[in-house]
């Protein structure tokens, strides 16, 4: 499995960076971590270039190399990379990639585990291109910045979404698992299940009856959910909830919840303009929200 | 859902959501090219302004490539019935075109140098008694070799300087903070500033000097145009400093003056040879552009020293291709085109027209209104969508205003180049911007002072001081 890590500024970036690790060394995932830089206007491309290449000349950092550093520096903090005398980010090598992509080497860095890399340009346009090319399997970004920035990369990111919204190192969390019969909540429950096992964590599963009709079936499917979850060991609970889906599910969960969704099967035009419900949840519901592909 | 049809919806989606303008800037041609032509202007005139709204779309909002809108606005003049090909393509290139892309050139040639360091210890050798003379020092050398050299050269010289003088200030404190905006924003408005110097510190000023020798013949030699534009230039140089002074108040105490000295310490002979050496092309080049620039122009001599570079090995040709911006080019040629149509199809003056007529309508209407609201517009324009692509499309209707007032068009290159609002308007402030230590909002709350009193000080030395010249 591969994560990628999406990370900004510093102060926001450190609940990202640090459920980012946990989830990648529960999966014993090979991890990248992607700063994304300003978009820079194409009349001035060149000349940005330009200065930041002699700013390496000068051993000067250039934008993003610092956040780069403060992120690595964060991961032997907590000792997600194992600190030595030798593994400092003084010398570094940056490897120009294609498409606006750059790699940073360290000299002493010999695990291929982590990535560093730095990428120039409009944020979902990057990130997309980053997932499809390294072939990542779970997207994580920060909370913060706009709701139409998460809407659009869980709309065009062909991976899972990760998105880390008031994120506690501290706090106990539980999985709350929303689930109907769509395909996407088959592949939102696999998830759950490697991640409760991962974290011990418990996990409440829910669903809400969309008409008189359907009682009976969703009844049927939170048990068969919740053995799914009894075989694997792990505490679960069911609940149904009641009124419009989105409202419902939003209410119900607290902030030390991580929401695991599948996604919409809707067809993406009508995903585009008119939104869906996982969309709708990740943007109303104040806690991590995952959004499974 | 059928799997093929979600990835093909999915990619058209994302594509409408990446070129939504370019989208919209089509809907917007084709509906006025559905609406019936305005009286008193011809079919061409008005398909040419039609295009001009469509290049403003583009470039505002970048939906496609450079080279693309630039290839988009040359098929379009001809299929439009602009012009003929054979015009189009002889309004593609002149010595404005030359001149940016030999400038762009020479610059990078004198950036690959490494004359920052050289630089930074002739400017503490000078201004070395104090730190706030230092940045005196940064402010006055970026303008004065901005306005020779142009701001992408000199900025890329500075900037260096500029980061590692404050290399290891904690911008956590408000008196740290200060003083890396105080010394960046010193660069930089030293930077722009000095681009409105003389021809040669900007394309758009090469720009106007060719609209006005082929729309109204009248002739600006490199003396002439700085005797107007320096004395604006200094005074702007002694407003910002107080400007920055004010916005940015510090002690200054952890600026290091000598940032740099670690690097100054790996000389050779060889690269002490190559900075002589580029020293006397650089002088050679802003000799050549005083003395001979009637009879070459500005852009065979920038070629020139691009040229005299790549002769003595100084910098090869994969270097200069690999970090010219030919897309910029390719865009100012068919832009400065399409300026060229503007004025031939005779929109430019039914544009002046229906402006003079909306003055006519205002309370008080005098020379003085309608260059002032020249000059604005020139400036917000070129804040939003660069400077010498302003000038390109703008220019014209600026000259037809008064054909034989040049303090119209000067008025109008100098106002573009107060790109002090937004991050988009200049390189220097795109690079400002790139360094992450900047953000919009700072430039801007700086900037909309010093842009006003810029069109302040313009007005002034156009109305008090340019007529006794």
């Amino acid at each position: 499995m591969k994560i990628l890590i999406a990370i900004g500024g510093k102060e926001f970036s450190k609940p990202t960076l640090d459920l980012g690790m946990k989830i990648a060394n529960s999966f014993k995932s090979s991890t990248t971590i992607a700063y994304v830089g300003k978009k820079i206007s194409q009349f001035s491309e060149k000349d940005v270039s330009v200065v930041h290449q002699n700013l390496d000349d000068r051993q000067l950092y250039r934008p993003g190399i610092r956040t780069l550093e403060w992120a690595y520096d964060f991961l032997i903090s907590k000792k997600y990379i194992e600190a030595t005398n030798t593994n400092k980010f003084d010398d570094y090598l940056l490897v120009d990639e294609e498409n606006s992509r750059m790699k940073v080497l360290l000299k002493e860095q010999h695990s291929d585990k982590i990535d560093l890399i730095m990428r120039t340009g409009e944020i979902i346009e990057q990130l997309k291109d980053e997932v499809e090319v390294n072939k990542h399997d779970i997207t994580i970004i920060g909370g913060g910045g706009n709701k139409g920035l998460h809407n659009k990369l869980i709309q065009f990111i062909d991976s899972a979404v990760f998105v880390v919204k008031n994120y506690s190192v501290n706090k106990e969390y539980k999985i709350l698992l929303p689930v109907n019969d769509s395909e996407g909540s088959e592949k939102a429950i696999d998830t759950a299940i490697n991640f409760a096992k991962s974290y011990k964590l418990k996990v409440e599963i829910v669903a809400v009856y969309e008409g008189k009709k359907s009682q009976e079936k969703t009844d049927k499917l939170l048990l068969k959910t919740k053995n799914k979850f009894v075989k694997n060991k792990i505490n679960a609970s069911t609940k149904i909830l009641d009124g419009p889906t989105v409202n419902a599910i939003v209410n119900h969960a607290k902030d030390d919840s991580i929401i695991i969704l599948g996604v919409s099967p809707k067809n993406p035009i009508m995903k585009y303009f008119f939104g869906s419900k996982p969309i709708s949840i990740a943007q109303k519901c104040d806690c991590p929200v995952l959004i499974t592909k | 859902m059928n799997e093929s049809y979600k990835i093909i919806s999915s990619s058209i989606l994302f594509w409408f959501s990446q070129k939504k303008w370019f989208v919209y800037s089509i809907l917007v041609s084709i509906f006025l090219l559905n609406l019936s032509t305005p009286i008193g202007l011809s079919v061409p005139a008005y398909h040419s302004l039609i295009i001009l709204v469509l290049v403003f779309m583009l470039v505002t909002f970048e939906p496609i490539p450079f080279p693309a809108i630039a290839l988009l606005t040359l098929v379009l003049q001809v299929v439009l019935g602009v012009a003929p090909p054979d015009q189009v393509a002889s309004s593609f290139m002149n010595d404005a075109v030359l001149f940016v892309m030999g400038s762009l050139m020479f610059a990078i040639a004198i950036v690959h140098q490494g004359l920052d360091i050289r630089l930074a210890r002739f400017i503490v050798f000078i201004f070395g008694r104090s730190k706030r003379m230092f940045l005196v020092g940064l402010m006055s050398i970026s303008a004065i070799l901005s306005s020779f050299l142009g701001e992408h050269t000199v900025i890329a010289i500075m900037l260096p300087i500029g980061l590692s003088v404050i290399k290891n200030i904690d911008t956590q404190q408000t008196d740290g903070k200060n003083a890396v905006l105080i010394t960046l924003f010193s660069i930089a408005y030293g930077t722009i500033i000095g681009s409105i110097g003389t021809p040669s510190g900007g394309a758009r000023n090469v720009i106007m000097i060719n609209y006005l020798q082929e729309f109204s013949n009248v002739h600006i030699d490199y003396w002439k145009w700085m005797k107007h534009a320096y004395p604006i230039l200094i005074i702007q140089l002694v407003v910002a400093y107080f400007v920055l002074q004010f916005t940015f108040p510090s002690s200054l105490k952890n600026i290091k003056m000598r940032g740099f000295k670690k690097n100054v310490e790996n000389r050779s002979i060889k690269k002490d040879i190559n900075h002589l050496f580029s020293c006397l092309i650089i002088i050679a080049i802003i000799a050549s552009w005083f003395t001979f620039n009637d009879i070459y122009g500005l852009g065979i001599i920038a070629l020139g020293g691009a040229l005299i570079f790549m002769i003595f090995g100084m910098i090869s040709w994969e270097e200069i291709n690999k970090n010219t911006n030919w897309g910029v080019i390719l865009l100012f040629a068919a832009t400065i085109s399409l300026g060229f149509q503007i004025n031939e199809t005779g929109a430019s003056s039914w544009l002046v027209i229906k402006f003079n007529e909306l003055l006519n309508s205002l309370p008080s209407n005098s020379m003085n209104v309608s260059w002032s609201i020249m000059a604005i517009l020139s400036g917000l324009t070129a804040n939003f969508f660069t400077s010498s692509a302003t000038v390109s499309l703008i220019g014209p209707m600026a000259i037809e205003l008064h054909p034989t007032d040049i303090s119209f068009a000067l008025s109008s290159a100098i106002a573009s180049g107060f790109s002090f609002l937004t991050v988009i308007s200049s390189p220097t402030a795109m690079i400002l911007y790139s360094t992450g230590l900047v953000s919009t909002k700072v430039f801007f709350r700086v900037g909309i002072l010093m842009f006003i009193i810029s069109i302040l000080i313009l007005y002034l030395m156009s109305q008090f001081y340019w007529v006794t010249l």
